[in-house]
């Protein structure tokens, strides 16, 4: 590593550094069932994202559980979550993340 | 950023801020237990009844904040999948299915939390902290061990979820009490494969939620018409009916992470009628193994993205 940061554990070895990392977290944010959310992150202008999304309390086999959509705009700054048109959405973890271009 | 410290990686990307969160590892979850099911049709024997099993696991870890569990195979060869995230006070269950019915190697799970959320010990009072703006926030602490994602992208499994090519449909007139069935509800053949250098089969964990499922059925409709007393018809109708409910799964190979399906869920159904007179009198008869949750389809099959890291890190 030519410079950044390295992070050693107690026994000496390598526990973080920064020449490993390829994305880094953005935001992590639960959105209610059928809510629209929509955040601002100037941070990540430019930047490259990919998001994660996972359901919270929902059962996984007993009926549909709708994950809500997300959409990225504003040259990659602003995430929207919005049902699905025309169906309920479950309340869902949103994980972005994004790539410096 | 006017002021404060900044780190970035090899390539000039900035890894560290006073904006950029950063998740710290805050420990394993515990794996408090687990069932197998599904590695057939129940109720039913005959051609086709095979399907790949699954076992869930369960695990538990209390933490304050939203944690970002990764999946560590202890078996490469099995499909894995976060089939369900749930929190109860502090204290969150995760399900995990793997493919088989082996209860042996099961996955371990590696949760991350924001550096702001992670607890530190008393007397643990060395290191570096980076806070936000506001004076307060953590985005980063070196006394946890802060989570470097080695790779990732979006994945998407294929829509058709069953090996047999095409997706399963009904059959009608078909012999009365047909009850074979001809299409293979095993998934392990349907997967999309993206390349990842980053990958491979001994350190490798991976964070991505199973978001998509599918259900699909197979229906044979039977029908017989008999004549008695050489002159009235007698109808004879019976439907055979076989589900199976899939959750998006994934595997990780050398250098490929695999977005393919497993089952979750499955059953058969028959059953059979008649009308009176002839040799028989009315009647019917028939059993059932469960109800699918939905109407055929593929619900949720969105990009999802997956992310990696290098286990060993953290062990």
């Amino acid at each position: 590593m030519s410079y950044g940061l390295s992070v050693f554990k107690d026994d000496g070895s390598l526990g973080f550094s920064t020449a490993d990392v390829t994305w880094q977290t953005v935001a992590q944010f639960t959105v209610a069932a059928n809510a629209t959310v929509s955040n601002t992150y100037s941070e990540a202008a430019g930047m490259t994202i990919i998001i994660q999304r996972q359901l919270v309390n929902v059962p996984p086999s007993a009926q549909e559980d709708y994950i809500p959509n997300v959409t990225v705009s504003n040259n990659s700054q602003t995430i929207t979550v919005a049902p699905q048109s025309g169906l309920s959405s479950s309340q869902c973890i949103i994980h972005v993340l994004a790539q410096d271009a | 950023m006017a002021y404060g410290f900044e780190a970035k990686n090899n390539s000039g990307k900035v890894i560290i801020n006073d904006t950029i969160e950063n998740l710290h590892f805050i420990g394993k979850a515990t794996h408090a237990s687990q069932y197998t099911g599904y590695t057939n049709f129940p109720t039913y024997s005959g051609g086709n009844d095979t399907l790949d099993g699954n076992t869930i696991c369960y695990y538990t870890i209390t933490c304050s904040g939203t944690p970002v569990p990764f999946i560590k195979p202890t078996d490469y060869s099995r499909w894995t999948a976060l089939i369900k995230q749930s929190v109860n006070g502090t204290t969150w269950t995760f399900h995990v299915m793997c493919s088989g019915a082996s209860t042996s190697n099961m996955p371990q799970i590696y949760c991350f939390v924001n550096a702001d959320d992670i607890a530190i010990p008393s007397g643990e009072t060395h290191g570096m902290i980076v806070f936000k703006a506001d004076g307060s926030t953590k985005t980063f602490d070196s006394r946890r061990q802060p989570l470097a994602i080695t790779g990732g992208a979006n994945v998407l499994p294929p829509v058709d979820p069953t090996n047999s090519s095409g997706l399963p449909g009904i059959t009608n007139n078909a012999a009365w009490q047909a009850s074979s069935l001809d299409h293979d509800f095993r998934s392990g053949n349907q997967y999309t494969a993206y390349n990842d250098s980053n990958i491979n089969t001994s350190t490798t964990m991976y964070a991505c939620p199973s978001t998509a499922q599918a259900v699909y059925s197979r229906v044979v409709n039977g029908y017989k018409a008999s004549s008695y007393f050489f002159r009235k018809i007698q109808e004879h109708w019976s439907t055979a009916r076989w589900w199976v409910m899939y959750r998006g799964a994934y595997r990780l190979r050398a250098g490929h992470f695999d977005a393919g399906w497993n089952v979750y869920q499955a059953g058969y159904q028959y059953n059979e009628n008649y009308e009176s007179g002839g040799w028989f009198s009315n009647g019917s008869g028939g059993y059932s193994q469960g109800h699918s949750p939905y109407d055929d389809a593929t619900i949720n099959r969105q990009a999802n993205a997956y992310i990696i890291a290098d286990s060993s890190r953290y062990d």
